[in-house]
């Protein structure tokens, strides 16, 4: 992971906004991400928390802001724009080829290549299942064959893949979009886990999730949306009771009292 | 392990590969049987490899095409229309058949590209764009051949794709009645076999894979030396080998070399297993739609030619059902309609299968009314045998 410009934050967006047709699906957001830094993103539906993320991964470009990567202006045309600048989505529904296997998986779309004869260029698989074995291995993650076929794997194993495919490449920011909707209890932990040892490891994450106790276990920072606004900002800390009560008084508007201290920094 | 705990976890895991090659071993041995050995005779194979040859190839392009959730019907019409178009250059065009070739092969291309534009570009259905195409070409084939009717071709170089053997050397006593460059061919390919699996072997103890054991390993490289060896044997008691056969082994080489090799390959089964994770990950769909349809054109433009050349002639109704014998072919040898799988290899064993029930029954004499209710069978058994495996091994 990079350490390169540590002053300034790894991620600034400054009043992002954002309408489909009449809907003003963001009005006007702002979010810092620090280096090493875990950011939960929470809110009910169509609070605009995908929309945010979207924005950020560059499969929607915003109406109004900016976006600063390391304190540098960027704009992303579209999804590979973003990840060439570090900023990698694990999406909901993983976004794998079941039919491919974990090493192929994990190198999608970018294949390291041993030859290149004119338009065809022959894949290096050496290369490619050597790296995603000792990535696997880095990450603790727990599956038997670089060469097993995603179709193979549970539901937890799958994610785990995605996100390690979407660590596999230097990323400054990992994005993920519900990690733990669809998994089971022991799977859940498993994930949970990784996101812990991604932090140890020096990545910087947002995760979104609906599992207010996900965001208690592994966030330094929360933030909260509705409506398109962001209503708080806060580091996690304190009783995970007292926790869940806050962040849902604020998800459902019966606390709104979140002033932006300098929404011009 | 043991040797037989050993076979039997070989077969589960690769029961998918290797079902057809056991299918197609088993039908050949029945037909081998039943026609006291007519069927397996050199002519009778030789036969049965240039009668497959315009289906195969057909097969190896519609196996892309349904790997990535598509379908194309107009292949065997514009198989047909090609070939007369060839017929034409080399007759009335007067064009030399080095150039017709190639020529033709171009105007394969341009027709897949048509395709892919109206559904990649336009999102119309492969289905419905490639019936236009199968009404289209059909049209357009009759068109040309309105005044000539059937135009015969009188090019031997070009009509050699269809009929001919590759040449041999000149006898030097050494096994007179064999074709001696087919034996040396066949030897040539047992040696590089046998040499690719040490290597890969090899690779895989070095990346500390699990291999089978060594006595499985023998086996494997013994019984398909044997293999090859023995059709080669076959092959050189009639003429050896024919110039079909050359043609598709180099296709089905270059296409499994494209599919198994190349970044290309690795997109194609990655746009069928997930195209919106494809797309996600940099992959253009369209691209490879594109590239898969094109393909499917130059080589439907092939098996017109190797059609037009068998029959030393165009004929106006050339290609007829082609499309539906090329696309059962690909099930028949595992390919999955749901996309994302197949090899191009197991769709030439599917195309050998459908051709060998034919010149089977053919020779058996079974009328034809039956022929087509056992290849219904062979192929309802092929999908069937698809579902079962699909979450079973690896």
């Amino acid at each position: 992971m990079n350490h390169t410009s540590e002053a300034a934050p790894v991620i600034e967006m400054r009043n992002i906004r954002k309408n489909f047709g009449a809907v003003q699906a963001l009005r006007g957001v702002n979010l810092t991400l620090h280096h090493n830094e875990v950011l939960g993103l929470v809110g009910d539906n169509a609070a605009g928390k995908s929309t945010l993320m979207k924005v950020l991964s560059g499969a929607y470009t915003p109406d109004e802001g900016d976006i600063l990567i390391e304190g540098q202006k960027s704009h992303f045309a579209n999804p590979m724009d973003a990840r060439r600048q570090g900023i990698e989505m694990v999406y909901q529904d993983y976004a794998l080829a079941n039919n491919l296997d974990v090493a192929a998986n994990v190198f999608l779309g970018r294949e390291a290549v041993q030859m290149k004869l004119g338009p065809i260029s022959i894949m290096d698989y050496h290369h490619m299942e050597q790296e995603t074995r000792s990535l696997l291995n880095r990450l603790k993650i727990n599956i038997a064959s670089v060469r097993s076929r995603v179709e193979r794997l549970s539901g937890g194993q799958r994610q785990a893949v995605a996100i390690a495919r979407a660590t596999a490449f230097n990323a400054k920011v990992i994005i993920m979009d519900e990690p733990t909707a669809a998994l089971s209890v022991a799977a859940i932990e498993k994930v949970l886990e990784l996101v812990k040892e991604l932090k140890s490891q020096g990545a910087s994450v947002i995760i979104i999730s609906h599992r207010l106790e996900d965001i208690y276990n592994v966030s330094d920072r929360m933030i909260v949306l509705r409506h398109g606004r962001k209503v708080s900002d806060t580091p996690v800390k304190g009783d995970i009771h007292e926790f869940n009560e806050r962040v849902v008084a604020y998800m459902t508007g019966a606390r709104d009292d979140f002033a932006e201290s300098n929404p011009a920094q | 392990m043991s040797f037989l705990s050993d076979i039997r976890k070989l077969l589960r895991e690769n029961i998918r590969e290797y079902g057809m090659f056991i299918a197609l071993f088993i039908i050949m041995g029945v037909f081998a049987i039943t026609t006291k050995g007519l069927f397996i005779s050199s002519r009778n194979l030789v036969n049965l490899v240039n009668q497959t040859g315009y289906i195969a190839v057909l097969a190896v392009g519609m196996t892309l095409v349904i790997v990535i959730r598509h379908i194309d019907l107009s292949v065997g019409f514009l198989a047909g229309f090609l070939g007369a178009v060839a017929a034409i250059a080399m007759v009335s065009w007067n064009l030399p058949v080095y150039i017709v070739i190639p020529l033709v092969m171009v105007f394969g291309i341009l027709a897949g590209l048509v395709t892919s534009f109206l559904v990649a570009q336009l999102g119309i259905p492969s289905f419905v764009a490639t019936l236009a195409g199968w009404l289209g070409y059909r049209g357009a084939l009759q068109l040309i051949t309105i005044s000539t009717g059937t135009i015969i071709i009188p090019n031997d170089t070009f009509n050699a794709m269809g009929n001919g053997f590759i040449p041999d050397i000149p006898d030097i006593g050494i096994l007179p009645d064999k074709h001696k460059v087919t034996l040396i061919l066949g030897l040539i390919a047992i040696v590089l076999f046998i040499l690719s699996e040490l290597n890969n072997r090899k690779k895989m103890i070095k990346n500390q894979f699990e291999v089978s054991s060594i006595a499985m390993f023998t086996l494997k490289l013994v019984f398909i030396s044997g293999l090859v060896g023995g059709i080669a044997w076959i092959l050189a008691g009639y003429q050896g080998l024919s110039w079909t056969a050359v043609v598709i082994l180099i296709v089905v080489a270059f296409y499994d070399f494209i599919t198994s090799k190349t970044v290309l390959g690795r997109h194609i089964y990655a746009v069928g297993g997930n195209p919106e994770a494809a797309e996600l990950s940099g992959i253009s769909v369209k691209r490879i739609t594109h590239v898969v349809f094109a393909s499917m054109g130059m080589l439907s433009a092939l098996s017109g030619m190797l059609f037009a050349a068998r029959l030393r002639s165009a004929t106006t109704t050339a290609g007829t059902l082609f499309e539906l014998d090329a696309i059962a072919a690909a099930f028949v040898g595992g390919v999955s309609a749901a996309g994302g799988v197949g090899r191009v290899m197991g769709s030439l064993i599917g195309a050998l299968v459908m051709t060998s029930l034919t010149s089977g029954m053919n020779l058996m004499g079974i009328d034809i009314s039956y022929q087509y209710i056992v290849r219904a069978g062979v192929l309802v058994a092929a999908v069937i045998f698809d579902v079962a495996t699909r979450n079973r091994g690896n």
